[in-house]
């Protein structure tokens, strides 16, 4: 009956607006809008922190550099999920849903959350806090000519397959864990870059740097960029055999090559 | 002509599938009510797993040996139920004649067909936005008794569901969790009562066991699980610390019904890692408790980490189990403790029988005549960190061990990692977590040992161990089948022979198991199931 009643039609939609209104008008207060973070000290970076450390490190890791056992993300690198300030306010306050991302709790002052967004800003390389000797563009051809890197280097598709890719390299180094990689390359080796030797059962060897490796299985690529998979119960043994397959440049390069090429490895960026 | 090959066509495949899908016989109801003495007598329905450690003395061993060293090759993919909640899956299924129960993340329950995995009902919990929550968000299990479903709920509720429909009888909140509390396992029926843990030992609650009326919801006892006022052991707490001193108790005890005893492990002493403020050995914290079957009383206590300053719970599902131990039977209690020692107990008595390493340690140099450890001085966590072995995590956790009556062996996964420990002055906020600090690995988490370990009990002795790579954190099932079954962080479910650790079988899940196995037959058949990042695996031997 009501259906066929105006007024019943006329309250209705008032109603509805006014709960639109209301949603609107919530929803813009429980986010936060991008006016920029008005807590933004070195001061409110260490509050932060200091917050950082009692509610979320337990998931993100005392470095933020996220969870192996808990699935939380790498802080300390670009933000998938965010792209701004406000965004990464947002999640904060509000969580993720469906995840284990669950929301400060209500009563967590602004103020709190911003700084906690300061903090999780000051563990990302911004290159305006650096002051590096070295020439981008210098380093661009010492990268391309004596240090030939891209032999086994990726940059934007370009280059080698036995070592990391570099695209992004600025994001994820500062300036002088950059260094450190090219005089040192062996302080440091990331196990996706172990060098394995595996003796099959006719005894011939493979070797190749470990791409995965887990109970049951590992599996390599070889110079020549050839991809092998054992099953362990299937070969002979499988080991370890150096620590690092990169040269150290210490000796190869002078001390202004590497701080031009420490310049243009830190400049790659992902909006460049 | 193509159409009736078609036709044809669909036929046949159209029968196959009948075939797989049919039982063979006359369609009978599913789902009789489980009484305790049922409960009791799990052991001797071994088609059925009728409470998350599969019977009383939580020895996760089933009888069943239709699947068995012999045959496991030719185990076979049946059915994947797929947890809508992306989240990763805890769960321990029970199985009650023919109907799996499963709980899901955050605090969830679905009833399907144990041959099929579809649907009969679900039940979702209703659950505030602010949850205060250590650690994910997981749900390990239900428990059952006649007709109705016991859980846990992140809010810190104990729910009581029909079994039959999923409708809720009764809902009752077990504390508040504005102030910290939750709660993620399994009950444990114990008589007409309900025995229930609590979590939230990273938020500086007080921890207790509590036992409520399966009928009405009301609570029966509560026992603290750490000493307070009256209490004489109150002075291993200096000042008022007892108050903040955590001591969870979140994961499922055992009982004995002979002795009318429950045992149930507690966990670290609050703040975790800053035990500047708590001094003390802080009881009961870490340790072994043994409640009276009907008054929760403390009957006796065993303390495995004396004022603990690393978050080595002893939160591991105590197994018990009566073996020869020099040269007469004994009543024993097993356990591989999260502080990497394993301990063979005296189980009427709480006395210590024997204790040794299981898993790569630096903290204590040994364990005296009583089992209490002789510690390494300089390995209590400091501002600038120190490096201790096992990590946070643990020798092992909450991950459930088994034992196999078969081979005598008691068996755990096992991880020999390091990390660096820091500690950090911090005030009780109530709702806000109070820890005092933190840990962090120092090497990539590839170059650590992980393993399952087999344990003779009456020696301590490690029988053999099978290398898990990168790391582990599922649970063990033992079989009448002379196997073991288990997963890894890597995605592997696999079946090892329980007797020496040869492999026998695996299969890639894909993602992490971090649930323990467990096995039940339908009409006549075996079955074994496990969960794998949020989807729930069946398999069984070909039709």
């Amino acid at each position: 009956m009501r259906w066929n009643n105006p007024f019943w039609w006329k309250s209705s939609l008032l109603s509805w607006v006014i709960l639109a209104l209301s949603l609107t008008i919530l929803s813009q207060s429980a986010t936060a809008q991008d006016e920029g973070n008005l807590y933004n000290t070195g001061v409110d970076a260490r509050m932060g922190e200091r917050y950082f450390q009692r509610q979320c490190s337990r998931c993100h890791g005392q470095d933020a550099k996220g969870g192996d056992e808990t699935g939380a993300p790498d802080l300390t690198v670009n933000l998938s999920g965010a792209s701004n300030d406000a965004g990464v306010y947002n999640i904060i306050r509000a969580g993720i849903q469906g995840t284990a991302m669950l929301p400060v709790p209500e009563d967590t002052p602004d103020s709190t959350v911003w700084q906690l967004v300061t903090y999780i800003n000051s563990l990302r390389t911004d290159p305006a806090n650096f002051d590096l000797p070295g020439s981008p563009s210098s380093g661009r051809m010492v990268y391309a000519g004596k240090g030939a890197c891209a032999s086994c280097h990726m940059i934007n598709g370009q280059g080698g397959r036995l070592g990391p890719d570099l695209s992004r390299v600025g994001e994820q180094r500062d300036p002088d864990e950059i260094k450190t990689s090219l005089t040192d390359p062996g302080e440091t080796v990331s196990p996706r870059w172990w060098t394995m030797r595996v003796t099959q059962q006719d005894g011939s060897i493979v070797e190749g740097l470990r791409m995965n490796e887990d109970t049951f299985g590992i599996r390599i690529i070889d110079q020549d960029a050839n991809l092998w998979s054992f099953h362990k119960n299937q070969i002979q043994s499988y080991e370890r055999v150096q620590d690092s397959t990169m040269p150290g440049y210490a000796q190869t390069l002078t001390e202004s090559e590497i701080d031009d090429l420490v310049a243009y490895l830190f400049s790659l960026r992902k909006e460049n | 002509m193509k159409q009736l090959a078609i036709l044809l066509l669909l036929f046949t495949f159209g029968s196959l599938s009948l075939a797989q899908e049919l039982r063979e016989g006359p369609v009978t109801p599913a789902f009789t009510p489980v009484s305790w003495e049922r409960l009791v007598n799990a052991v001797d329905e071994p088609e059925n797993w009728l409470m998350y450690s599969s019977t009383l003395d939580s020895q996760r061993h089933s009888g069943l040996n239709q699947v068995n060293t012999a045959n496991v090759t030719e185990l076979e993919f049946k059915w994947a139920y797929q947890i809508p909640e992306i989240d990763r899956a805890e769960t321990t299924p029970l199985v009650v004649d023919g109907i799996m129960f499963i709980t899901e993340a955050p605090s969830n329950i679905v009833a399907v067909d144990a041959v099929t995995g579809r649907q009969y009902w679900r039940y979702d919990h209703e659950l505030p936005d602010d949850l205060r929550i250590c650690c994910g968000r997981n749900n390990r299990g239900v428990a059952i008794l006649g007709e109705t479903l016991f859980m846990s709920t992140l809010d810190a509720h104990l729910v009581a569901l029909d079994a039959r429909t999923g409708n809720v009888r009764w809902d009752v909140e077990v504390a508040d969790y504005a102030k910290g509390y939750s709660k993620t396992a399994a009950p444990l029926i114990v008589k007409d009562k309900v025995i229930t843990g609590i979590a939230g030992g990273e938020f500086g609650i007080r921890g207790f066991i509590d036992a409520y009326d399966a009928q009405t919801g009301e609570l029966a006892w509560r026992t603290y699980t750490i000493a307070g006022p009256g209490n004489p052991d109150v002075s291993s707490w200096s000042d008022d610390s007892w108050e903040t001193g955590g001591g969870a108790s979140w994961i499922t005890g055992s009982y004995d019904v002979e002795l009318n005893l429950i045992y149930w492990g507690t966990g670290n002493p609050g703040p975790d890692w800053n035990g500047d403020l708590r001094l003390g050995d802080n009881l009961y914290s870490d340790s072994a408790l043994a409640l009276n079957g009907d008054t929760g009383e403390l009957e006796w206590y065993f303390q495995f980490t004396p004022h603990d300053v690393h978050d080595w719970d002893a939160i591991q599902v105590p197994i018990l189990a009566d073996i020869q131990y020099q040269g007469r039977e004994r009543k024993v209690m097993m356990w591989a403790n999260r502080n990497a020692f394993y301990y063979t107990i005296d189980r009427e008595t709480g006395k210590f029988l024997l204790g040794n390493p299981y898993a790569l340690q630096t903290w204590a140099t040994g364990l005296d005549s009583d089992g209490r450890p002789i510690r390494v001085p300089g390995t209590t966590p400091t501002y600038e960190g120190v490096v201790v072995s096992p990590s946070i995590g643990g020798g092992t956790n909450w991950w459930s061990p088994s034992y196999s009556p078969q081979t005598g062996l008691f068996y755990v996964n096992a991880f020999d990692g390091e990390q660096k420990f820091f500690k950090r002055d911090e005030d009780y906020e109530e709702g806000q977590r109070f820890t005092g600090g933190g840990g962090q690995y120092i090497e990539p988490i590839d170059t650590y040992n992980s393993a399952i370990r087999a344990i003779d009990p009456s020696t301590g002795d490690i029988a053999w161990e099978f290398p898990i790579q990168p790391r582990t954190g599922a649970g063990i099932l033992t079989t009448a089948g002379g196997l073991l079954f288990s997963g890894s962080v890597d995605g592997f479910f696999y079946a090892l022979d329980a007797s020496d650790g040869s492999e026998l079988w695996h299969k890639s899940l894909g993602q992490r198991v971090h649930s323990a196995p467990m096995s039940f037959a339908v009409d006549g058949k075996q079955y074994v199931t496990v969960a794998a990042g949020n989807v729930v695996f069946t398999f069984g031997l070909p039709e």
